[in-house]
């Protein structure tokens, strides 16, 4: 049981405390609700770009990092889709030392052609390491836009591509900036050493006197319905053919969710996994074989990626996988299997809760999607989850014409 | 501009406090079982640990083959049957194989804590190592072992470590396809008999440890016999190579893979601490001067670090980086740079205040909740030295001066010691 107390500033902001004095720090996660899919499609790449930006330097305070690690704390942030997440851990004492460093950085930027020159060069190698220089590194950037057609989701938060990154001006950062990183459009989460009465008085003290903004009202295209399946072949110079599909799914907010992440547990949640056991141990079509679900807030995938072995046909692949599809959708699952799974999520859930950091992570995810107790309610809800809706659920979004089918063939012939 | 309420706020000293000590006992068998208690969830983390590393192999691959097939098949169960049986009990299992041990990790539940132990005795003590499962994991290891040397990381990090070791011992030597191949089940057998022993095991049991997890361990584990066969020591050579600047080509590569940096003392050295300080000022966090010069000044790589590791019978030190093909040469001219002016300017007051501070406040992460604390505590216990250790090192983030770090940087960063390899195009 995570306890938490949960107020909201009068500029908007929401903050989350959870007190736990078994640990000498105190982790503080501030998420923004802006993420990849609010960037225009001619200049895609912004809500991470900007996120860099984020670390260099504001009028109060020149060097960010600076001044943290004086305090003995330790950041970093991501970006995804939907959101953009900062998070420190700090010892406890010098937790005010995060709420000046974040209230700072919301409060205005310092932006400047020097810095957004540095950074999209580190950017663009970061595009290189992470998906261009990897075997088998451009495959989303393959598979999303041929499932995507219209919704942002189409492109990778890095970025759809490296002149997009070239082409970034630093006014349109600053728009993205201010339209975005405003209070009410946050969510801060405290987890640590730090009683809930001193974190609400500091986030008053730091946050309260941001000026209430309206954030930009952004409207997503949604993605029409798929109605016929997509396929597509590319050929790298990877020493392994490797087989992708995506299918369309629910948003994250949506009963189905709990379903399906259960089935993408029955098919790969590790090596007792259907998937890994009939195709990689028993048959040997696959030399590795994973699924999972993007988790986004619109409408996402549930991808599946496998690497085959030498010799074996994408025709085999691809019926392979069916066969393990079409046995969830037609078989009773066993009793066993399902409370498996169950139990599967009930220990990831407790171990994830042992960290002051995954804890104040997922607060902050939960609020966003609608309510923090969800971090305590989650596991009894996916106890519910009866095997027949197990079922109805695969036959729902596991079919052909939902799916999207990316041949990733070996130019290399040994 | 008016803004009140936005002054820096003051800043505490930085302390890691006290280390609470590990407690030891000894199952009847004589199994060193360590107990990090702590009030958290109820779940409870075990580690077995054994001396079953790459160190004792006399064939490539040995000491990780023999990892990954525990869980292929025991006497009583089929491979599947093991790991749905883990699974449905909600554990997590991690098998591993480094250079000096192999072990497992398991995380519980504590009300399932005894069947999970049940299961990890027959895992360790009772693999049968089945042909058929054998040749599917070497197939299924091949492939994975011709994606990986696509990866230039992968081709500059074992260059450097055949360069700095030497290619005849197990810390140094590479993989070559052929090696999967010598594989065979009585070779693996062999291996596990000798180096999955009750004498050559400790166990470190951290999280909520309830009253009768010691009886659990002692009633599965502590029956097990020992037996004191001589066993031979693989010898191997440990020297490094004469040629000291290498290239790796990979053609198509988009960046090339830069690491630099020799073989050094380890943990057990008196300079140890100092070098890591030394380390952390260079390239050991987000704010070192190689971050900073190359990084946030120049956009050269998305990262650069420096690492210092110990090995059981020596240690190295490496810088890594990726970068862009035109810049490569300009990178590593900054670093030797950076490592110059490292050997010849004093460090100044402010740039050593922060350092002091980010190392403590890393030392109080080390120890945050029960797991973390035991992997500090292993860290440690490996190289048989006790929490002194981090009261001395606590004591050494907070004295060390300009003059002692410029000597450690002449002493262990020697321009001529440093192999530089680049895997990627020229």
């Amino acid at each position: 049981m995570v306890s938490f107390i949960r107020f909201m500033l009068n500029n908007g902001l929401k903050v989350i405390v959870n007190h736990d004095d078994s640990t000498p720090l105190t982790a503080f996660n501030l998420l923004y609700n802006s993420g990849s899919r609010l960037e225009d499609p001619e200049m895609t790449g912004m809500a991470h770009l900007l996120e860099h930006l984020m670390f260099t330097g504001t009028e109060e305070v020149p060097e960010y990092d600076l001044p943290l690690q004086i305090a003995g704390g330790e950041n970093n942030a991501f970006t995804g889709n939907d959101v953009t997440d900062y998070y420190i851990t700090i010892p406890s004492d010098n937790i005010e030392t995060a709420f000046w460093l974040e209230s700072d950085r919301m409060r205005g930027l310092k932006l400047t052609q020097k810095s957004l020159d540095i950074q999209r060069n580190v950017v663009i190698e970061e595009f290189r390491q992470r998906y261009l220089n990897q075997p088998y590194g451009d495959a989303m950037l393959i598979l999303r836009p041929l499932a995507y057609r219209i919704h942002p989701y189409r492109w990778p938060t890095i970025g759809m591509n490296v002149s997009h990154l070239e082409n970034a001006t630093l006014e349109r950062v600053k728009d993205f900036y201010l339209s975005h990183y405003t209070p009410g459009n946050a969510i801060l989460a405290i987890s640590g050493n730090t009683p809930p009465e001193l974190a609400h008085d500091l986030a008053v003290k730091w946050f309260g006197r941001i000026e209430e903004k309206d954030g930009a009202q952004i409207g997503i295209p949604q993605e029409p319905e798929q109605k016929e399946e997509r396929i597509m072949s590319a050929e790298r110079d990877v020493p392994s053919d490797a087989l992708f599909m995506a299918w369309h799914i629910c948003g994250r907010n949506s009963s189905d969710f709990r379903a399906l992440d259960l089935i993408t547990d029955i098919l790969a949640g590790g090596e007792s996994g259907r998937l890994y056991n009939r195709l990689v141990r028993k048959r040997n079509i696959f030399s590795e074989i994973n699924t999972w679900l993007t988790s986004d807030t619109d409408p996402g995938l549930a991808i599946l990626s496998g690497k085959l072995m030498k010799g074996k046909s994408f025709d085999q692949a691809v019926r392979a996988v069916e066969e393990v599809f079409d046995d969830l959708k037609n078989k009773k699952l066993p009793l066993k299997e399902t409370n498996k799974v169950k139990n599967k999520y009930e220990a990831s859930t407790l171990l994830s809760n042992t960290s002051a950091l995954n804890k104040a992570m997922s607060l902050s995810i939960f609020e966003l999607l609608g309510d923090a107790g969800m971090i305590n309610s989650e596991v009894s809800l996916y106890r519910e989850i009866s095997r027949e809706s197990i079922m109805d659920t695969a036959i729902k979004y596991f079919t052909t014409s939902n799916r999207s089918t990316l041949f990733y063939k070996s130019k290399q012939k040994t | 501009m008016d803004r009140p309420g936005n002054k820096q706020p003051p800043v505490f000293p930085v302390e890691p406090g006290k280390i609470p000590e590990a407690e030891l006992l000894h199952l009847s068998n004589n199994v060193p079982v360590y107990l990090i208690p702590s009030a958290t969830e109820d779940i409870v983390r075990l580690e077995f640990i054994f001396s079953a590393g790459q160190v004792k192999e006399d064939l490539p691959l040995l000491a990780s083959f023999t990892s990954m097939m525990l869980t292929e098949g025991s006497k009583s169960h089929t491979s599947e049957k093991l790991l749905s049986k883990i699974d449905y009990y909600g554990a997590f299992i991690n098998l591993y194989a480094d250079n000096d041990r192999a072990g497992l990790i398991v995380v519980t539940l504590n009300r399932h804590a005894s069947k999970i132990i049940e299961l990890v005795r027959e895992i360790l003590f009772g693999p049968v190592f089945p042909l058929k499962e054998l040749n599917n994991l070497i197939q299924k290891r091949v492939q994975n072992y011709r994606i990986s040397r696509e990866r230039v990381q992968t081709l500059a990090m074992e260059r450097f470590f055949e360069s700095v070791f030497g290619s005849k011992h197990p810390y140094g030597r590479q993989i070559r396809e052929t090696d999967f191949r010598k594989i065979t089940p009585a070779l693996l057998k062999d291996f596990h008999s000798k180096y999955y022993t009750p004498d050559n095991m400790s166990v470190i049991a951290a999280g909520r440890i309830s009253r009768n997890l010691t009886s659990m361990l002692d009633h599965t584990f502590g029956n097990l016999p020992s037996h004191s066969i001589y066993i031979e020591e693989p010898v191997s050579l440990l020297r490094g190579k004469a040629t000291r600047k290498i290239l790796v080509p990979k053609p198509g590569a988009v960046q090339n893979s830069v690491r630099i940096g020799s073989p050094s003392i380890n943990k057990r050295h008196p300079d140890y601490q100092g070098l890591k300080i030394v380390n952390t000022i260079l390239g050991g966090y987000f704010g070192s001067r190689l971050m900073k010069n190359l990084r946030e000044e120049k956009g050269l790589t998305y990262g650069i670090r420096s690492g210092v590791s110990s090995l059981d019978l020596t240690g190295f030190k490496v810088i890594s980086a990726e970068v862009n093909r035109e810049n490569t040469r300009n990178a590593i001219e900054e670093i030797y740079r950076e490592i110059h002016i490292l050997q010849n300017l004093p460090v100044e007051v402010k740039e050593l205040n922060v350092i002091r501070n980010f190392m403590l406040g890393e030392m109080v992460r080390m120890f945050d909740g029960p797991f973390a604390r035991a992997e500090s505590f292993k860290a440690l216990h490996l190289f048989g030295l006790d929490t002194g250790y981090y009261y001395r090192f606590a004591e050494k983030i907070k004295s060390i001066n300009s003059d002692e770090i410029i000597e450690l940087a002449r002493t262990y960063y020697k321009t001529e010691d440093l192999y530089e390899i680049i895997a990627g195009i020229p």
